[in-house]
């Protein structure tokens, strides 16, 4: 083993070695330091399932009548319990949304270029969250979104290092055609929605997450290019994440922790997933034929997951592996340009782990877009098939040392919500920009967006079974980026 | 290590080794994707991504982009009288042209309504500010006598004409890039 190493780095020292020395002609140049940002305010005229704001979850539908929903604290409720006259959410609201960036550039004598980017966003935070009986967090609370640092060589390819996306989380896919309006399906609108039941979280490339991640992509050979990024888990940021010496779901490098069955997809709030060892690799091909441009993608996902602990500690595990396939090509020609995507494999809607006997999930989309001046004006479509039902109801066996897996079967209370089962999620999305000025924007867009699952209740808020949620938002407004 | 990264780090190795072997083609950042809305923003817009405020270092973007509009902070000279110069003498052959000393010389140029003489010009933009003392305006004549041309005296009024046409076109350049 040892002789193979050692060979193998004679060898890369051979090659790369010498590349290094061999001098690029270039002018160093001083970094500059660049502060930008981007601002957005959109009217929202939305129409959508689950708009009863009295909650079964709650204290308010069993007869109780005192206490608001769970994440309020205490107070006194104003509706009455008896669960008929529900009070509705409305239809209008204006979204606004601000970042600012700091991006750092420079460049060496021999050719190397080297920077970092540093973005906060207004927007880290969905929710106002009650952190104690007089605090709370704001949702226009400031988060780092992206943080890294990049280094690239005219040779070598370039080296990202720090919290950004994979090269399968959105640096190198094809196919997404979402350079119109606000994204179309994958855009804004879902500022608008209450999640989940309203059709939240479609599985758009930078859905994958900013991770803490090291990421290495290629030049350009003849056309092609290709990336892998790593991440050790799910978070971003400093310090390890445990708030305590106990080794919790909260630390970055916990691989079994109890309840870790509930953190298959992120935990709203905080960075808290169950994935562990996340590898992207993508292979990029972009070429010129006969006047189109032409970009095409086919790349992989996959990871770990951390396992659960049963109340005798023993280690469960309650997740498949995240392996998943993804194949896009889009084409451009005179303002036109079109798109398709597939994706296959292991995971749910939110890109998190499936649980053990879940379904693949598989998702198409296509979309189009024509530029004409400052006019662009584009649809993209998005349909997929999901693991439906969750399985948070895994349960020990008698001796404490394992968990017995949901059921597949159709439940005898439907009523429950706890069936297993495919879900259908689709959507579709049509929007205009006009260009006012280079950066700024004015903006319209209608997506409907619809999830079905027969049996499962998608809207327990309402009496019966809706096996169906769906939202429409038509919004409009303003997009300024600098 | 898990069985997921065990076909994953040789693949590492080999684009490394590709990428030591072969001269590629650098892939420059704006030719990734992104999830930075800032960006995204930027580049669906059709904005440059090195927009915003340089706090640190030399606005490289803005020296370019001031350089191909013809106003380059590495010009000594008025801008617009460097341009209306150029284009006021660009009926005839250009010899030289030195942005930085701010000089243009014509080559001999014989108009087509007046064979058997011809002209030669030579014009000096002083300064960075836009005056009307900013440009010098010398025109040369020669006539030809049997297969010999002869130095002769260009009326004075030519000069002044020329520079006269100098300024009226760098008003109106001025003016076409007030709106800017």
């Amino acid at each position: 083993m040892r002789k193979i190493l050692l060979g193998t780095t004679a060898v890369v020292s051979a090659v790369v070695g010498a590349a290094v020395m061999a001098p690029q002609a270039s002018a160093q140049e001083a970094p500059t330091v660049r502060l930008g940002g981007f601002f957005r305010a959109y009217y929202g005229y939305v129409n959508q399932t689950s708009q009863q704001s009295q909650s079964t979850t709650g204290q308010l539908n069993n007869g109780s009548s005192s206490g608001l929903p769970t994440n309020v604290g205490s107070g006194t409720q104003n509706v009455p319990p008896d669960g008929v006259n529900n009070a509705r959410i409305g239809k209008n609201d204006i979204s606004t949304d601000a970042g600012i960036d700091v991006i750092v550039n420079g460049k060496l004598a021999n050719g190397l270029t080297y920077g970092a980017q540093i973005s906060l966003n207004s927007s880290g935070i969905e929710g106002r969250q009650v952190l104690g009986g007089r605090s709370s967090a704001g949702k226009t609370t400031v988060q780092v979104d992206e943080m890294y640092a990049f280094i690239a060589h005219p040779r070598f390819g370039q080296v990202r290092f720090g919290d950004e996306d994979g090269v399968m989380g959105g640096l190198m896919n094809s196919g997404w055609v979402q350079g119109f309006g606000t994204g179309g399906v994958h855009g804004s609108w879902e500022s608008f929605v209450t999640r989940q039941a309203g059709g939240r979280t479609t599985t758009a490339p930078g859905g994958l997450g900013d991770n803490s991640k090291i990421i290495y992509m290629t030049p350009q050979w003849a056309g092609f290019d290709f990336g892998v990024s790593y991440a050790p888990n799910a978070n971003i940021g400093e310090d390890v994440g445990c708030p305590n010496n106990a080794n919790s779901g909260y630390c970055d490098r916990a691989y079994a922790f109890t309840g870790a069955r509930n953190f298959g997809i992120y935990a709203a709030g905080p960075e808290q997933a169950a994935r562990r060892n996340e590898w992207q690799v993508a292979a990029r091909w972009r070429g010129n034929v006969g006047g189109v441009g032409i970009a095409g993608t086919v790349g992989y996902i996959g990871a770990g997951a951390a396992r659960d602990m049963t109340t005798m500690g023993q280690q469960a595990r309650v997740f498949n592996n995240m392996n998943i396939w993804q194949a896009g090509v889009q084409a451009s020609y005179a303002g036109f340009t079109v798109g398709a995507n597939y994706t296959y494999g292991d995971y749910n809607f939110f890109w998190g782990n499936t649980l053990r006997g879940d379904r693949p999930a598989e998702q198409l989309v296509v979309g189009g877009q024509y530029v004409v001046g400052p006019v662009t004006v584009g649809a993209n479509f998005v349909t997929g098939l999901f693991e439906g039902g969750t399985r948070g109801t895994l349960t020990e066996n008698s001796t404490g040392t394992a968990f017995i897996p949901g059921t597949n079967a159709f439940p005898a209370n439907v009523n429950t919500s706890t069936n297993a089962a495919t879900m259908r999620r689709w959507g579709l999305g049509a929007g205009a920009n006009y260009r006012l000025a280079p950066g700024m924007d004015l903006i319209a867009e209608y997506v409907y967006y619809s999830v079905r699952e027969q049996g499962r209740d998608l809207d327990p808020n309402r009496q019966g079974i809706q096996s169906r949620a769906f939202s429409n938002v038509f919004l409009t407004g303003v997009r300024l980026a600098f | 290590m898990t069985q997921i990264a065990r076909p994953i780090l040789p693949l590492c190795l080999g684009l490394a080794l590709l990428a030591g072997c072969s001269g590629g083609r650098q892939v420059g950042n704006e030719e990734y994707g992104t999830d930075n809305r800032r960006e995204l923003a930027l580049r669906q817009t059709g904005a440059a991504t090195d927009s915003g405020l340089v706090v640190f270092g030399v606005d490289r973007s803005r020296q370019a982009r001031e350089a191909a509009a013809g106003a380059g902070a590495g010009m000594t000279v008025n801008a617009f009288l460097w341009r209306a110069t150029l284009d006021t003498l660009s009926f005839m052959p250009l010899a030289s042209a030195d942005p930085f000393g701010g000089v243009i010389i014509t080559d001999w140029y014989s108009p087509p309504q007046a064979e058997g003489e011809r002209f030669k010009a030579t014009a000096y933009v002083i300064g960075r500010q836009l005056r009307s003392d900013g440009v010098r305006v010398q025109v040369f004549r020669q006539v030809q006598r049997g297969n010999q041309w002869v130095d002769a005296p260009a009326s004075t009024a030519t000069n002044s004409e020329m520079e006269d046409r100098v300024l009226a076109r760098a008003r109106e350049l001025r003016s076409q890039s007030a709106g800017r």
